[in-house]
């Protein structure tokens, strides 16, 4: 359609555009402009070229934080898209599973650093609910100082983040299993297929767009992780639970090196747009009939 | 009931025990002292004395928290669903020069990570004199709806046919009389969605709220609870009755709009 004047659509579009260019678009230049300064805030900026990111290439805690990530993703994908689609296959095969599927579904709206406290406590190694329950059932030898201990504090924080996000990913499949058309699962039972064929066979493949997107998620979202790691370990101990936004906070608002954290952000960011730019191409090229 | 439905519900009951159990600790805790606590973290409390929640709440000052909280989500959602809507009629009503370009630009923020603008976002809030203040967070949060928001109005503003706004045309409306009289009324259910995950992300964010806020007056729940936590480091009952606080009536409203919130959320993220 013609707007009555040439001027309307951007009208239109101006208040939207001016916060997001002052917030999104200003700042994205900025960031990526001071990435090649050396900085601390308040004199004046020095042009250092690329230096802050051969510094980063060389830096082993950034290096390791970005393994760290990469486990936590694999992590999440397991606890999270892998439990959820479980969960969901079980939960869809009968009716009035509403109870199960709100109480799931309750870790995902509230604030993870809610949630990171809670389990704090419930990880602590003298009154928290895991070594309790390790006591109570017999296994005092498994009780652990959970997150103070780097050969687990890593885990630790997969898990809580697979006990938040599994109801998430089960609400999402769990509604385009219902969408499934009935006839094609109805003749397969007729077929005298079994149950968990139709669903890994059948139903599984029909929802390939729900469940590509979901890992798609774990890993972008994965990579941009912070709330967990900041409030339950801070990167700690020993940096084992180190991630590049626990670091690259650490290294603004702590050690005022705002340049070489413009060039970890900038390394951080490239690493998500690439990822799912080329996710987006391999999911192109297998593109099925959507449900 | 036959054998096997009776399995599948205890099996299910076992699983989702384990989501219930957390915030049932918690809610308990909070009536036991530290010696308690140590004592058996299973057991449950002698008397329930529910001052704690009062002591909570005035000590730590949750109320002010929940209140910056409520605050800062209600104006950034109402000016996310605001700009938001006027952009995505923009973009699915008019041909207009530069459209992809900038509908590109707009759609880039549905990739960005936060990671890439917030360092120098901060400067930007410093050099201004944002920082710090009871409205500080309001801008940023509204930032970060727009893009998904837009994206996602203008998808449900393409699905409504064209005749309507042709034949309002030809009656002589207005460019912002056919935003109002039909492109609104007619964009309710995509409004309500929208408002749902903006307000939820403005509810929960941290990264923003934990640097631009210093000054406790101005705290949301996040960062609030996260220095009360620091403020009140061994005080574990205190603790527990905070956490309950700020917890309980999120899981209430929840139980009660479960089906808008699941499907708000899904949505909001499937797009």
């Amino acid at each position: 359609m013609k707007p009555t004047s040439k001027w309307t659509p951007f009208l239109f579009i101006l208040p939207a555009f001016s916060i997001y260019a002052f917030t999104v678009l200003i700042p994205l230049i900025g960031t990526l402009g001071s990435s090649f300064t050396k900085w601390n805030g308040y004199g004046s900026p020095e042009w250092i070229g690329f230096r802050n990111y051969l510094r980063a290439l060389k830096d082993t805690i950034f290096l390791s934080s970005f393994k760290h990530v990469f486990i936590y993703v694999l992590a999440t994908i397991i606890l999270e898209v892998a439990v959820g689609l479980i969960l969901a296959g079980i939960l869809s095969s009968r009716k009035r599973t509403d109870v199960y599927r709100i109480a799931l579904f309750v870790p995902v709206m509230l604030p993870m650093v809610i949630v990171a406290v809670l389990w704090r406590f419930i990880y602590n190694a003298d009154f928290g609910l895991l070594n309790g329950a390790l006591e109570g059932i017999g296994l005092p030898q498994f009780a652990k100082i959970w997150l103070g201990d780097p050969k687990f504090a890593l885990a630790a924080i997969c898990f809580v983040s697979g006990w938040v996000y599994a109801g998430f990913y089960l609400a999402i499949f769990y509604a385009g299993l219902q969408r499934l058309p009935r006839e094609i699962i109805e003749s397969a039972s007729l077929d005298g297929a079994k149950q968990s064929a139709i669903f890994w066979k059948i139903k599984v493949p029909m929802i390939r767009r729900l469940w590509e997107v979901a890992v798609l998620i774990c890993i972008t979202g994965g990579i941009q992780g912070f709330d967990l790691f900041f409030v339950m370990t801070n990167g700690g101990p020993y940096y084992s639970t180190e991630v590049p936004t626990t670091y690259m906070v650490r290294m603004v608002f702590r050690d005022q090196e705002i340049g070489y954290g413009s060039a970890l952000a900038v390394l951080v960011t490239t690493t998500v747009l690439m990822i799912g730019f080329f996710y987006s191409k391999i999911r192109k090229k297998s593109e099925q009939v959507e449900y | 009931m036959k054998i096997r439905t009776w399995l599948f519900h205890i099996a299910l009951a076992i699983y989702s025990f384990f989501y219930v159990i957390p915030l049932m600790w918690m809610f308990y805790s909070s009536f036991k002292d530290n010696g308690k606590i140590f004592d058996n973290p299973f057991a449950l409390p002698e008397n329930w004395n529910f001052g704690v929640f009062l002591e909570a709440w005035s000590a730590g000052g949750l109320g002010k928290y929940i209140l910056n909280s409520a605050i800062i989500t209600s104006l950034a959602t109402a000016i996310v669903l605001f700009v938001s809507s006027l952009a995505a009629f923009a973009f699915s009503r008019y041909e207009f020069a530069l459209k992809r370009y900038s509908l590109t630009i707009f759609v880039l923020g549905l990739l960005l990570p936060i990671q890439a603008y917030f360092i120098a976002q901060n400067e930007l809030f410093e050099f201004f004199g944002l920082k710090d203040s009871r409205f500080t967070l309001v801008l940023p949060y509204a930032g970060l709806g727009i893009p998904l928001a837009t994206w996602l109005l203008k998808a449900y503003l393409d699905s409504l046919p064209k005749e309507l706004f042709e034949a309002a045309r030809v009656d002589g409306s207005s460019d912002i009389g056919m935003y109002r009289s039909i492109a609104l009324p007619l964009l309710k259910p995509g409004i309500a969605t929208v408002a749902i995950f903006t307000a939820l992300g403005s509810w929960n964010e941290f990264l923003l709220a934990n640097i631009y806020v210093q000054n406790d007056d101005y705290k949301t729940i996040p960062a609030g609870l996260l220095a009360f936590s620091t403020k009140y480091v061994t005080d574990y009952q205190l603790l527990f009755a905070a956490l309950t606080v700020v917890t309980l009536p999120m899981i209430i409203v929840y139980i009660a709009f479960n089906k808008q919130v699941v499907a708000g959320l899904t949505e909001g993220s499937l797009k």
